[in-house]
């Protein structure tokens, strides 16, 4: 028989089916719309995450003084607090960042800007209002070029700049009752500074210039540095400049690779720790799905082996009619892809349409995925998702389809 | 005990049984439905093979259509022996040489009267606009032009009936296999399938091989065979055809 013959007969079969055949159809919709959902969130949490690489700037490297937790906070023969003849507030046993680090960096080929920062948490007033919020200074010179930032009203900090600050776009719409607007002025903790920008960004922080930046926040010593930011002049080279960094800074500040005092954090690091969470997270989630399709599977099978029973006389009578073994093989392997198939299509819809709504499910504006688009699935994984419902139909009913292909006639005919 | 039937000079043999025995294990019992067999039967006869229940006639109409295999003996089909066939062969033998006509017609119910008459043709991998005038022409030839997109459903049962010999017409083969055509049908429309099949028999010359327990019905045949316990007893021809 021709093949677009047996699959007409196949297609016969899924409409004239009964009710038992749908609700196959739908297990495998169960099946691949959850495996679709999970796996459109995991692309758009990890689109999530790939922008906010470039929001961040892979190219960019964080110094911390103090070692990452793993390799012990102390090290031995870092720099106490005594910075340029000013005794630090700190405690002697406080290890810091300071100008001879910065200097030491500039002998790094691989660097292309260093900057200095530090931050804290300050009161800020407007009008009648009080508010508290993270104050960050920065080194205006450099920040403007190293920020990946946007201005969406006013200008960056300027070199020359003193008293006034660039706030987060929620600091400027939301964080008082009223608006804050270009050249207004608050004050923050007693002294009065005037906006000259307002970032295109979603937070409530505000930058000043760094010298302004000791003078407001407390506990903070001139000359010390919360950290360091650094831009490489090559970020596909950023292991070897990382590499150099912390050479440069072990033998400036005469510690080991092994005990070092201070710690390194790349964003593209980072970005990749995040994404191997999500990866991990989604195969977790996809795993679970994936036993909802395998349930789907047991489905069709089970309604493949109703249905050669249901069809015993007709594939008898098909047989005394000339039907070979092959062509009731493939009427009933195709009967089988074909529900897969349509399984599948349906479940790549309701998979899009859930991932759409499963954001704004999972706490709305306010939950944990609703910065997520949602909705977001290549074109790769609806082919894939095709696929294998199409497999899985194949798979699952290649033993009821052989079984009935190997029916005797006579017998089959008897069959009441 | 097992007879030949006596050959016309000018006819051509179209089957062949050869002692040809059917056992079926029946638990712990092979039981025997046919009995060393052996016959002729004639291209262009009109045969009724009758007997009570039991005596073995659906066993022989079932290995005459190549349904089923004998446990011992052979068939041959114009000369070939069937058991020497491939499944597929055996399938395209069956498909282009034989036409079965069943006592409860056997139509599939989910296709129209035109698709389970086009059903054959397409197994034979017909050409898809000379497969549906043969298929309209044999349905005109039954009597249900106008009967062409019904369900069997929608069908009385002498409608499907003869929806089920178009159906075995369609491929033209040489022979007519009908179980108990009659069987589920009143006498009248009964008497209508049989003129049919007496038509296909003088008019088309089709080799007809009716098994059937009414003897009345074996009238309208030219050679008869009798079956009891799985043995030929008898087997007669009328004089002319």
């Amino acid at each position: 028989m021709k093949f677009y013959k047996s699959f007409k007969h196949a297609l016969n079969m899924v409409l004239h089916s009964k009710i038992r055949s749908w609700l196959t159809i739908l297990g495998i919709v169960i099946g691949v719309a959850a495996v679709v959902a999970i796996t459109s969130l995991g692309q758009s949490l990890q689109q999530d995450i790939n922008s906010q690489l470039g929001a961040l700037g892979g190219d960019l490297v964080t110094i911390r003084a103090g070692a990452s937790r793993a390799s012990g906070f102390f090290g031995g023969g870092g720099r106490e607090g005594q910075v340029g003849g000013i005794t630090s507030s700190a405690s002697k046993e406080e290890i810091v960042l300071d100008k001879t680090d910065v200097q030491a960096l500039r002998g790094v080929e691989d660097i292309k800007l260093i900057e200095t920062e530090i931050s804290g948490r300050a009161d800020v007033y407007y009008v009648a209002e009080k508010g508290s919020t993270t104050i960050t200074g920065v080194d205006q010179k450099v920040w403007f070029q190293i920020t990946t930032s946007k201005i969406k009203d006013g200008r960056m900090l300027g070199p020359a700049d003193t008293n006034v600050i660039v706030v987060g776009g929620r600091f400027a719409s939301s964080f008082f009752t009223t608006q804050v607007g270009i050249n207004q002025m608050v004050t923050i903790g007693s002294r009065l500074f005037r906006i000259v920008g307002i970032l295109d960004d979603e937070s409530s922080s505000i930058y000043m210039p760094i010298d302004s930046a000791y003078e407001t926040l407390e506990d903070k010593t001139k000359g010390v540095y919360d950290s360091i930011i650094i831009k490489v002049k090559n970020e596909d080279e950023l292991d070897t400049a990382v590499e150099h960094i912390n050479e440069k800074l072990r033998i400036s500040r005469h510690v080991t690779a092994a005990k070092p005092d201070f710690s390194l954090t790349s964003n593209k690091e980072r970005q990749q720790q995040r994404e191997q969470i999500t990866s991990s997270m989604t195969s977790f989630l996809t795993a679970i799905a994936a036993v909802a399709l395998l349930v789907g599977a047991v489905g069709i099978a089970n309604t493949m082996f109703t249905s050669v029973l249901e069809k015993t006389k007709e594939i008898g009578i098909m047989k005394a009619i000339g039907a070979r073994n092959a062509d009731i093989l493939a009427i009933f392997l195709l009967n089988a892809a074909l529900i897969g198939f349509i399984g599948g299509v349906l479940g790549i819809i309701f998979g899009i349409l859930l991932s759409g709504f499963l954001p704004s499910l999972m706490g709305g504006s306010a939950g944990p995925l609703s910065r997520l688009s949602g909705g977001v699935i290549s074109i790769q994984t609806v082919f894939i998702a095709l696929f294998i419902s199409i497999m899985i139909g194949v798979i699952s009913g290649v033993v009821p389809a052989y079984q009935a292909s190997r029916l005797r006639p006579v017998d089959a005919l008897r069959f009441e | 005990m097992a007879k030949a039937i006596k050959k016309p000079a000018q006819r051509q043999v179209l089957l062949h049984l050869e002692d040809v025995w059917k056992v079926y294990q029946m638990g712990e019992v092979e039981v025997a439905a046919l009995k060393g067999v052996t016959v002729e039967i004639q291209k262009g006869d009109f045969v009724a093979i009758i007997g009570a229940s039991g005596s073995g006639k659906s066993t022989m109409m079932n290995l005459i259509g190549c349904l089923d295999m004998p446990s011992k003996g052979k068939i041959f089909l114009k000369s070939q022996d069937i058991s020497q066939l491939t499944e597929s062969n055996l399938a395209s033998l069956r498909g282009i040489t034989i036409g079965f006509i069943f006592q409860q017609y056997n139509l599939i119910p989910t296709m129209t009267a035109f698709e389970n008459v086009l059903l054959p043709l397409e197994f034979q991998e017909m050409d898809d606009k000379a497969a549906h005038e043969r298929a309209r022409y044999i349905l005109d030839l039954v009597g249900l032009s106008d009967k062409t997109f019904h369900l069997p459903s929608q069908l009385s049962g002498g409608q499907q009936q003869r929806v089920s010999i178009a159906r075995s017409l369609v491929s033209d083969p040489e022979i007519i296999l009908a179980d108990e055509p009659t069987g589920a049908l009143d006498s009248v429309t009964g008497r209508e399938i049989l003129e049919t099949l007496h038509r296909l028999w003088k008019e088309e010359g089709k080799t007809i091989i009716m098994v059937t327990h009414d003897l009345n019905l074996a009238q309208y045949a030219h050679t008869t065979i009798e079956l009891k316990d799985g043995k030929i007893i008898n087997i007669s021809q009328r004089k002319e055809k």
